[in-house]
């Protein structure tokens, strides 16, 4: 995918975005910097599918923070804060997102310029939760190690009675550098690492890789192979809505209905295994193509993605059907459109909230542009509204992999890459994860290395749903409303 | 109700029987060396691919030698495809935790034991004993859910009597997955610090061994070991949930406990 690239003034920065934004069809990808010498923000414009990145040189390690007018600036504005720096001047709530306490105030990892001392004062990483005040109100902690077998987070619930009123969210207990790393390592061993921000996530992660080294180098992988990326993008839907519709029929109670659903992400982890040698598919999508070519198994994976689909229409309708099940999830955790579309939410946060926006409809690459299955909607924003779009997600993708099945073409599964890359280019590249809208955005310096490595996770965008979500809940609805995000935290904290 | 069970009855045992089988035939498993002699610092093939720094192929006097660190592999088995020797193969096996990280080193001098480490009696061992384990990630999540789904109704391991616990305090050992970057260190010491003695630590995934993808990072993302010993490695990124339930049999034959 080509992006335009044009500079866009400091000073023009918040008019530009605003009156982007003003259009509601089109979003912010991302924000971030290169070096520390300049603000990148990356537009999409989902009707056109196309792409614009606006480059905001800086003069010093200030610049003015949009998130008073623009709220969803507010954690790339912290991130970027903490990675380069930058100090995003009257920020309403500014505090670390990613470098706890542990590491040196003034150590910004991807800063790759010489640092003005004037602003190193203004750099603590001491973190203060919000506090709520008033008679009755006290405070919950969680995390960051949870109960259950889950990645580690802080959950700050201030609550009131039952009624929880505040839920902040403090992340970064996983952060391991990942986007350094990937502009140090060389760039033919990078995919290992891109697919482990986050390994739920690893054949979209592998692929938005693939897509933004090959439009780097602007090659394109073979028929065969974009239609095995397909498969194996679909297949890890499939596993994972299918793991987390089981967390929350444990999250209810429903535990008949949570084994069959584990046993069921059994069979599709299976697939996910025939296809690529691995239940997780690691290393499978590369650039240029696949790994390997399945040929002797895609039989065998015709034969038990119908099985799967059909033991699994009766299970669904079990768990729709059941009312005392329905009950503990309608109405709860509600985030209405307005909210999901102030804050970017993505995937299925934001479709369960009537933003029909899937990158396999609006950004489509590979086989999308003609098979893209629609976009699942739902208006309600609650719980259940999101368990009805990951169900017809699921069913979709089923069809999709049938289909994708029939019609595989014959040929090879590896284009040639060039060893060497393009000096001073972008490459991006944006994949429906299961859970959203997945950005990789590659940068190359003058040295024909990578200079600067940037992802972003759907859950970057969907984090702050959460907590949106739960606001005026009872504090017992908080597991399956948090359940009903699946949110990632590694992704998240990279 | 009724509809579920009636449904749940239907559907049989899906429990897989065995202990610990090998992998299928198509899955890509953990590479492993053999005694065919290698061309040595001539190739170097394998060391050149590998992701992780896992090979280091060493000219000796009599031949040249290879060591292979399962504890730094991926299992992306690209040195199998890529050794035009048949010095690293592919080897399917489940059995590969160990209790000693040196063992997991392996070399063409210092072969793999093929025998199995936990015997026929030890199985027997398995089951009368139980084990109370807590999970805590700091990793990609892929190592967290294949220790969700050693639980799950297909592998199943609390027949085994492993059984996951949500406090410290109740835990005889602790699973940690992930490369244990800076920003969970203290947690993970707090929470090995609540466990009651004698208290087992098991490494799940190559991630927590060795810090595999994550290594060399701004962030200490270099393993389990530099926060807390270690009494049980169990390789694999992420390791198969047949992997990590031989892993806690293995930590269960601990003589500590
Ligand atoms: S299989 Fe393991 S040792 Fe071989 S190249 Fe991959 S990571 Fe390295
Ligand atoms: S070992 Fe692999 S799967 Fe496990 S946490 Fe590390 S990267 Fe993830």
């Amino acid at each position: 995918m080509k992006v335009k690239h044009l500079e866009i003034p400091l000073n023009k920065r918040l008019t530009s975005l605003s009156s982007w934004l003003a259009d509601k069809h089109q979003r912010l990808g991302l924000i971030t910097s290169i070096d520390g010498s300049q603000l990148i923000t990356l537009v999409l414009d989902p009707q056109q599918g196309s792409a614009q990145l606006w480059e905001s040189p800086l003069s010093g390690d200030e610049y003015p923070s949009l998130t008073p007018l623009i709220p969803q600036c507010h954690w790339y504005e912290r991130a970027v804060w903490d990675l380069f720096g930058l100090y995003p001047n009257g920020h309403p709530r500014l505090k670390q997102l990613l470098l706890h306490e542990v590491y040196d105030p003034h150590f910004h990892p991807l800063r790759t310029i010489a640092r003005l001392p004037e602003i190193v004062s203004a750099t603590q990483r001491k973190y203060e939760f919000l506090k709520v005040e008033g008679e009755g109100v006290y405070e919950v902690p969680v995390g960051p190690i949870h109960a259950g077998i889950i990645e580690p987070g802080h959950f700050r619930l201030s609550c009131l009675g039952e009624e929880i009123l505040n839920l902040e969210i403090r992340l970064g207990y996983l952060h391991r550098g990942i986007e350094k790393q990937l502009s140090k390592i060389p760039w033919q061993k990078a995919r290992f690492l891109a697919e482990a921000a986050s390994s739920d996530t690893a054949a979209a992660n592998a692929l938005a890789h693939a897509q933004a080294m090959e439009s780097l180098v602007q090659i394109q992988a073979p028929p065969k192979a974009q239609y095995l990326r397909s498969l194996s993008l679909e297949l890890e839907r499939i596993a994972m809505h299918i793991a987390d519709l089981g967390g929350m029929a444990v999250d209810i109670g429903y535990l008949g209905m949570a084994s069959t659903l584990a046993r069921l992400r059994g069979s599709a982890l299976r697939l996910a295994d025939l296809l690529t040698g691995t239940r997780f598919q690691r290393g499978f999508i590369l650039p240029g193509g696949v790994h390997k070519d399945p040929d002797k198994q895609l039989s065998t994976i015709r034969h038990e993605t119908h099985k799967l689909k059909v033991s699994l229409e009766p299970v669904i309708t079990l768990f729709v059907e059941n009312s005392s099940a329905q009950e503990r999830m309608e109405t709860i955790g509600r985030v209405s459109p307005s909210l999901a579309r102030d804050f970017g939410l993505v995937g299925i946060a934001g479709r369960a909230s009537g933003i029909a926006y899937d990158t396999r409809q609006h950004f489509p690459q590979g086989i999308f542009p003609t098979h893209a299955p629609p976009v699942a909607v739902e208006t309600k924003g609650d719980v259940s509204a999101r368990i009805k779009v990951r169900i017809t997600e699921l069913f979709n993708s089923l069809a999709l992999i049938e289909t994708l099945l029939e019609e595989i073409p014959a040929g090879s599964v590896l284009s040639c890459v060039p060893d060497k890359l393009p000096a001073n280019s972008i490459g991006v590249g944006i994949v429906e994860a299961f859970r959203g809208e997945l950005i990789h955005l590659v940068f190359t310096g003058a040295d024909k290395a990578i200079s600067r490595y940037a992802i972003k996770d759907p859950s970057f965008n969907n984090w702050t749903g959460l907590s949106i979500a739960v606001r005026g809940n009872l504090l017992a609805d908080f597991p399956i409303c948090n359940k009903s995000f699946s949110l990632s935290y590694s992704g998240h904290d990279l | 109700m009724f509809k579920l069970l009636s449904y749940l009855i239907s559907q049989g045992t899906a429990t897989a029987q065995g202990f610990c089988p090998p992998l299928d035939d198509d899955c890509l498993g953990l590479p492993t060396l053999t005694s065919t002699s290698c061309m040595g610092t001539d190739c170097s093939a394998c060391a050149n691919i590998c992701p992780t720094k896992a090979i280091q192929v060493l000219c000796q006097a009599e031949g040249s030698s290879v060591t292979l660190d399962r504890g730094a592999c991926i299992g992306c088995s690209l040195c199998i495809e890529t050794c035009p020797t048949g010095t690293i193969v592919k080897d399917l096996s489940t059995q590969t935790a160990t209790t000693k990280r040196q063992d997991l080193v392996l070399s063409t001098t210092k072969l793999r034991d093929e025998r199995p480490i936990l015997s026929n009696q030890d199985r027997q061992y398995i089951f009368h004993k139980s084990l109370a384990v807590r999970v805590v990630s700091t990793g990609c999540s892929a190592c967290d859910l294949e220790i969700g789904a050693s639980g799950n109704p297909i592998f199943d391991m609390e027949r085994f009597g492993v059984q996951i616990v949500a406090s410290p305090r109740a835990a005889d050992a602790l699973l940690v997955t992930g490369p244990v970057g800076k920003g969970m260190q203290e947690a993970l010491k707090r929470c090995w610090e609540a466990m009651s003695e004698p208290r087992l630590v098991i490494a799940v995934g190559t991630c927590s061994i060795s810090g595999g993808v994550h290594k060399e990072g701004y962030a200490d993302t270099n393993g389990l070991e530099p926060t807390l010993p270690v009494d049980v490695y169990i390789p694999g990124c992420p390791p198969h949930p047949w992997s990590i339930i031989y892993g806690i049999a293995l930590a269960m034959k601990n003589t500590k406990l």
